[in-house]
Order: C-alpha cells, then sequence, then structure tokens
C-alpha cells in the first residue's frame, strides 16, 4: 500500500519533474508541511521510490546548499501499479 | 550570521549522520534560502524565519517517532523525552487531569494502531458500510465486529469515564447493558443463521 503523502510526492514528481522539497511543498496545496515534509521524503528515498542530490553550489549564495528530489524507475513502477489497481478497485465498487 | 547555524550545531546532539544529512540540512537549508530570497524587506525575512524555524522544532517533535528513523541513536530515549515534554507542558498549561487523558488517550491510539498493523487484512470499517464525513463524535465512526473494533470501543469509554469522571456510572451500566443487548443480538443471529432466515428479503452479509 502506498500511503497518501507518498502517492502525493511521486504524483508531483513524475508529472512535473524533479523538485526541492520546498517546492512539494508549495504545490501541495497545503497537504505537505514543512516540518514533516523530509522525513517523508527520506523514508520514500530508504524505501527506494525517489532519490536525491546536492544541488550544485552556487558560490553567490549564502547557506547550505539544497536537495532536489527526482523519482527513481522503481517509484515510477509503483506509481503506475497503484494508480491502475486503484482504478480497477473504483470500477469494481461502483454502484 | 547565517540563519540556521546554531540549528546545526544542535542536530549533531540528536541525530545521526545520515538524518542530518536527508532531513535537517535540507530543512535549514530551506530556511535559509527563503530567508535569502525575502531580501532586505524586514517582515518578509522575519516570516521566513518563523517558518524556518517553526519546520525545524516540529521536526525535532516528530524525528523520534518517524518509522524509518529506528536507526537513529537513543530512539527509545528520544520518544520518551518528546512524550515527557508534552506530558509536562500539558501539565503546566491544562492541568494533570487533561495529561493523564491525553496520555490515555495516545497510549490507546497506539495500542489500536499496533493491533492493525499485525492484522493489516481486518479493516477498521465494514466493506458495505456507506461513506459518512468524519464528524467529532464516536457513533460516526465506522468500526468492524472484531477484536479491533473492541479495542476501540473499550478505549473510548474509558477515554470518556477519564475525562468525564461523574458519568462513569452511566458509562459502566451503559457497557454492561450494551454487552447484554450485544449477547442477545448475536444470539439472535445465530438462531437466524441455523434457521436461512434472511430478515425480509435483506441479503445475508447485512445481516452479519
Amino acid at each position: 500500500m502506498l500511503p497518501k503523502k507518498e502517492l502525493l510526492i511521486l504524483e508531483l514528481l513524475v508529472s512535473e519533474g524533479s523538485m526541492y522539497g520546498l517546492q512539494l511543498v508549495e504545490r501541495s496545496d497545503g497537504a505537505l508541511k514543512r516540518g514533516t515534509v523530509y522525513v517523508t521524503l527520506g523514508r520514500m528515498e530508504s524505501k527506494g521510490l525517489i532519490e536525491s542530490e546536492q544541488e550544485t553550489p552556487n558560490p553567490a549564495a549564502i547557506g547550505l546548499p539544497r536537495r532536489i528530489y527526482h523519482p527513481t524507475a522503481l517509484g515510477e513502477r509503483m506509481l503506475r501499479a497503484w494508480t491502475t489497481f486503484t482504478r480497477a478497485v473504483a470500477w469494481e465498487v461502483k454502484p | 550570521m547565517t540563519p540556521g547555524t546554531r540549528l546545526l550545531k544542535i542536530a549533531p546532539l540528536l541525530f545521526n549522520e545520515r538524518f542530518i544529512a536527508t532531513v535537517v540540512r535540507p530543512t535549514i537549508a530551506d530556511l535559509q534560502s527563503e530567508v535569502a530570497a525575502a531580501g532586505p524587506d524586514h517582515v518578509k525575512r522575519l516570516r521566513a524565519r518563523c517558518r524556518g524555524y517553526s519546520a525545524f522544532w516540529m521536526l525535532i517533535l516528530v524525528a523520534p517517532f518517524a518509522s524509518w528513523s529506528d536507526d537513529l541513536p537513543n530512539i527509545a530515549a528520544g520518544r520518551v523525552a518528546v512524550g515527557s515534554a508534552v506530558v509536562t507542558l500539558t501539565v503546566m498549561t491544562l492541568g494533570a487531569w487533561t495529561a493523564f487523558v491525553t496520555a490515555a488517550g495516545a497510549l490507546i491510539a497506539f495500542l489500536i494502531h499496533a493491533w492493525y498493523e499485525r492484522h493489516p487484512s481486518e479493516i477498521a470499517m465494514p466493506p458495505d458500510a456507506p461513506w459518512r464525513s468524519p464528524q467529532i463524535n464516536f457513533s460516526s465512526t465506522d468500526v468492524a465486529g472484531n477484536v479491533g473494533g473492541l479495542i476501540f470501543v473499550v478505549g473510548s469509554v474509558l477515554i470518556v469515564s477519564l475525562g468525564l469522571p461523574s458519568v462513569f456510572w452511566f458509562l459502566l451500566a451503559g457497557t454492561i447493558a450494551a454487552c447484554f443487548v450485544a449477547w442477545g443480538l448475536a444470539a439472535w443471529h445465530s438462531r437466524a443463521r441455523r434457521e436461512d432466515w434472511t430478515c425480509a428479503g435483506r441479503p445475508r452479509r447485512q445481516l452479519f
């Protein structure tokens, strides 16, 4: 089973391409929170659904480089399988 | 000083290197980039700082309970520390009784969660139950007629009786009466099943 937040993150990453954590929070319309998004992303990374890399440090920028996230092949397959499954179930239970 | 520098010094005391790299540093990087993007406007910078710091402290609270963070050092100690801090804050702000009820509620929530983790095939909601919008009352919560449902009912009664001690005897009498009614219904359904009775044409699966 794919938790709702992980599903949302995978959908956003697959449909809109690689994103920073904060961009995911902004695009999620309040479904993802700043304080917990990286915990979810870390869990997804340990499951192999997404991967991340540090952005190239800009010498002019102040502070730490951010991490950019993108879906793995496994993550994309998982999203496709889950979407197919939920559509099939929705069709089965349709009155 | 760049915002978040002190937080980066605190982080190694609480988390391991992997957690810092994947969770803490990106959170602080967001704080710093937002503050930088706010420009010279003091109000915008202050708002960016508030958002970033509150995200960090929220992270401190949820990290010990993150399911994949079991390799964090002293995870049990972290959970106890966060739990104790929440209970202490509740005692200080809302009183000992509220803190006790909150702790009891949390304990029962963990119990129900643990039970469903072990029995994932037995869903809490009956499969043929009509959808209803969630409401803040127990009567609107669908639970299945299994051990999970029993835990939910007993837990709910316990929480209400702890929160409202004056209705304890009423709840106890109600629970005992409900047990008798349940026993009667079970016996009735059992007899109906033996007689292949379908309750005015209703499908059998809706009876049990």
